[in-house]
């Protein structure tokens, strides 16, 4: 007997598995819409036209892009401010990321040291931290960045200022940006925007690098120092190589995070250091109210962002290899 | 003059005690196994040589110089981990040539001093291979390598066999023992398997609840074990609670005669071991430390046969040669008698490992 005469004629799917097939589906789809049809329609908007006093028109145009790229005088005069924009999105959020990962990264360390009990305790206080809105954090450290009420105030008020400018420091912050004449300044600096966005990023990072440290076997370290490694020389040759991917996967996550970030800039970067993100929400709710080139920024953003994950993915693939 | 010394050794996790006064040398070229049940202290006694751990009180010392403080990095002890430890990143060749590169010996110079590190393991054209690629009895080899590779003043292995199979195991033991004869190097393992210990060992340290038991060479544990606790970790034995009278003691109403009159006072309560194979069996026994039982079940092992006996001094396991004439069978009445000379006395203290001695390989 064959194993077709054994089987028999073509079972029947039963129902249930059907129901779920069609469910599959349906949930399949619902996530396509969610995902595609918002990018589609920004990606459409970015080819249409402003019409001025009625919003914008559909359009099959590249002069958003163009625009975006050497300006809206093109051939007559380039221009290059909104490749700026994108130049200081790009520059605040690698700084950032790496500030955060750099930072986060001794910490968890040291914390995946600790007891279980220590462990957990610091971990739901940083997944507390994280119901903070971005508002609130950058509210908290304008108050402590103020020039009025913050810290270049009590500066003054406790002689450090004086102190910076007796031994010469005070030049040095000035040429930094981080002072005017009368007293040192963190508003607005491109220290206070990092410091702020890294702030702002930072539980991500522990939390993000916590898996992998935590698995990570402290014999390895363990064995390095009884073969004369020093502990810098253990973090640098065992450490960091061990855990080469989750370091790069978080400062990735990171960068592409704060490729979005909005009032730690507005509050914190300098008008002439505003980011693409900025101008974004400029050109789409804010005074500009021009619709497809803002549409068209954030197309140019996604597709940086992406180009810098796969330059990201190709060199954490290479130093692998490599290894 | 001793490579390594402990004085005093002391170490406390907050209330807890995980090594308790431990004063021992470690005497230049032999191999120390460090033997005890889980959770006896051995292995961190085995971090604080190491400078892994700072010990609470005592003082470690390698030729007579204080090393106590001195971090593992300036110690120059090569250690083997458990799990190996082996970095994933390198290959075998670059792990090998680790301590030498962190060292600063020029790149080519530390990859041939692997080359003959990994000949002298039998791993030899293994050195580009990764670590994911090798065995478990290979990785060991690696570490080995590594280890050695600094030429340590004190090499250092902690449960070095506990991931291999048991036949690799016992492979290793003996590669293990043959590359420490070869290379005259102060060893130290530490271990759990009393097999392993037996095999590889000049000397062995038995250790319980943090303290030393006793201290001595593979025989003199074995026949002369210190205390019950050793006699009951160390092979496997009988153990029966009795009272001393008269100079001899008796055991479920048996007056049982020792080689020398037990230094007891009578009336006090004592513990009697004897190993499997000290029971002799049969008839025209001598009629010293004689009685009967009844076999309740026959174990057979292939070169030897232990005998489970129902006695008046309570169950007990005898050893019976293989070669034997007369085959024992369940039910069978059997004479037995305990020589003087195979008892071993000691106080009548509660002993933890009875059940787990007669069942013990």
């Amino acid at each position: 007997m064959t194993v077709a005469a054994q089987i028999g004629p073509m079972a029947e799917v039963p129902p249930a598995l059907r129901w779920g097939a069609v469910v599959n589906l349906l949930l399949w789809a619902i996530a396509l819409l969610l995902c595609l049809v918002p990018f589609g329609l920004v990606l459409l908007i970015s080819f249409g036209h402003k019409v001025e006093g009625a919003g914008w028109d559909w359009a099959f145009s590249s002069e958003n892009y163009l625009r975006f790229f050497v300006g809206a005088n093109w051939p007559a005069e380039t221009t290059s401010l909104y490749l700026g924009q994108l130049y200081w999105s790009m520059r605040y959020a690698v700084v950032a990321a790496v500030l955060a990962v750099v930072t986060a990264l001794p910490f968890t360390y040291l914390m995946t040291r600790q007891s279980r009990r220590a462990q957990a305790r610091w971990l739901v206080f940083l997944l507390a931290t994280l119901s903070l809105s971005e508002v609130f954090i950058v509210m908290g450290w304008d108050i402590i960045l103020s020039n009025n009420s913050g810290l270049p105030m009590l500066f003054a008020a406790s002689g450090v200022t004086d102190w910076l400018k007796d031994t010469g420091w005070f030049d040095v912050l000035r040429d930094w940006g981080l002072a005017n004449p009368r007293n040192v300044k963190f508003k607005t600096s491109e220290f206070a925007t990092v410091l702020t966005l890294s702030y702002l990023v930072w539980p991500y990072a522990v939390i993000l690098l916590y898996p992998a440290l935590s698995r990570l076997d402290p014999s390895l370290a363990e064995a390095a120092r009884t073969m004369g490694a020093r502990p810098w020389t253990v973090a640098r040759t065992v450490i960091l190589p061990a855990v080469r991917l989750p370091l790069m996967g978080t400062t990735l996550l990171l960068f592409v995070f704060l490729l979005g970030a909005y009032v730690a800039i507005t509050v914190f970067a300098d008008p002439s250091q505003h980011t693409t993100a900025v101008s974004i929400y400029e050109n789409v709710r804010g005074s500009t109210l021009n619709a497809p080139f803002g549409a068209a920024q954030s197309v140019v953003l996604l597709v940086a962002a992406g180009a810098f994950l796969v330059l990201g993915q190709r060199l954490s693939r290479k130093s692998q290899g490599g290894a | 003059m001793s490579a390594l010394s402990l004085h005093g050794i002391r170490k406390d996790y907050g209330e807890a005690r995980a090594v308790d006064d431990i004063t021992l040398d470690f005497p230049d070229g032999q191999l120390t196994a460090l033997l005890g049940p889980s959770g006896c202290g051995k292995t961190t006694l085995l971090r604080m040589i190491a400078g892994l751990e700072v010990p609470t009180a005592g003082t470690v010392t390698v030729g007579g110089r204080d090393i106590t403080r001195v971090p593992a990095h300036k110690r120059k002890f090569g250690m083997v981990f458990q799990s190996f430890a082996l970095f994933p990143h390198l290959t075998v060749r670059d792990n090998v040539a680790y301590a030498l590169t962190i060292a600063g010996t020029a790149r080519g110079e530390a990859a041939a001093r692997a080359d003959t590190l990994l000949d002298l393991v039998q791993l030899t054209g293994f050195g580009d291979r990764r670590i994911g690629q090798l065995s478990g009895g290979q990785k060991q080899r690696v570490a080995i390598a590594r280890a050695l590779a600094q030429e340590p003043e004190v090499f250092l292995l902690d449960e070095p066999m506990s991931a291999l199979d048991a036949k690799l195991r016992e492979e290793m033991q003996v590669e293990l023992r043959l590359l420490q004869q070869r290379l005259g190097i102060t060893t130290i393992v530490v271990t759990h398997d009393q097999r392993e210990a037996m095999t590889m060992a000049d000397r062995i340290i038995v250790m319980s609840k943090g303290r030393v038991e006793q201290a001595g060479t593979p025989q003199e544990i074995y026949h002369w074990p210190a205390t019950g606790f050793v006699a009951g970790f160390i092979g496997r034995a009988n153990f029966m609670d009795g009272v001393a009278q008269d100079g001899r003691i008796m055991v479920g109403g048996v007056a049982l005669s020792l080689p020398r009159p037990a230094q007891f006072l009578t009336g006090s309560a004592v513990q009697l071991v004897c190993r499997p194979e000290g029971i002799r069996l049969g008839a025209g026994l001598a009629e010293v430390n004689s009685i009967e039982g009844r076999v309740t079940f026959v174990r057979d092992l292939g070169p030897v046969r232990d005998i489970y006996l129902e006695t008046r001094l309570g169950r007990l396991v005898a050893e019976q040669s293989a070669d034997q004439s007369r085959v024992l069978a369940v039910g069978d009445r059997v004479h037995l008698s305990l020589p003087p000379d195979a008892l071993r006395l000691y106080p009548g203290l509660p002993v933890t490992l009875p059940a787990t001695a007669l069942a013990a390989e």
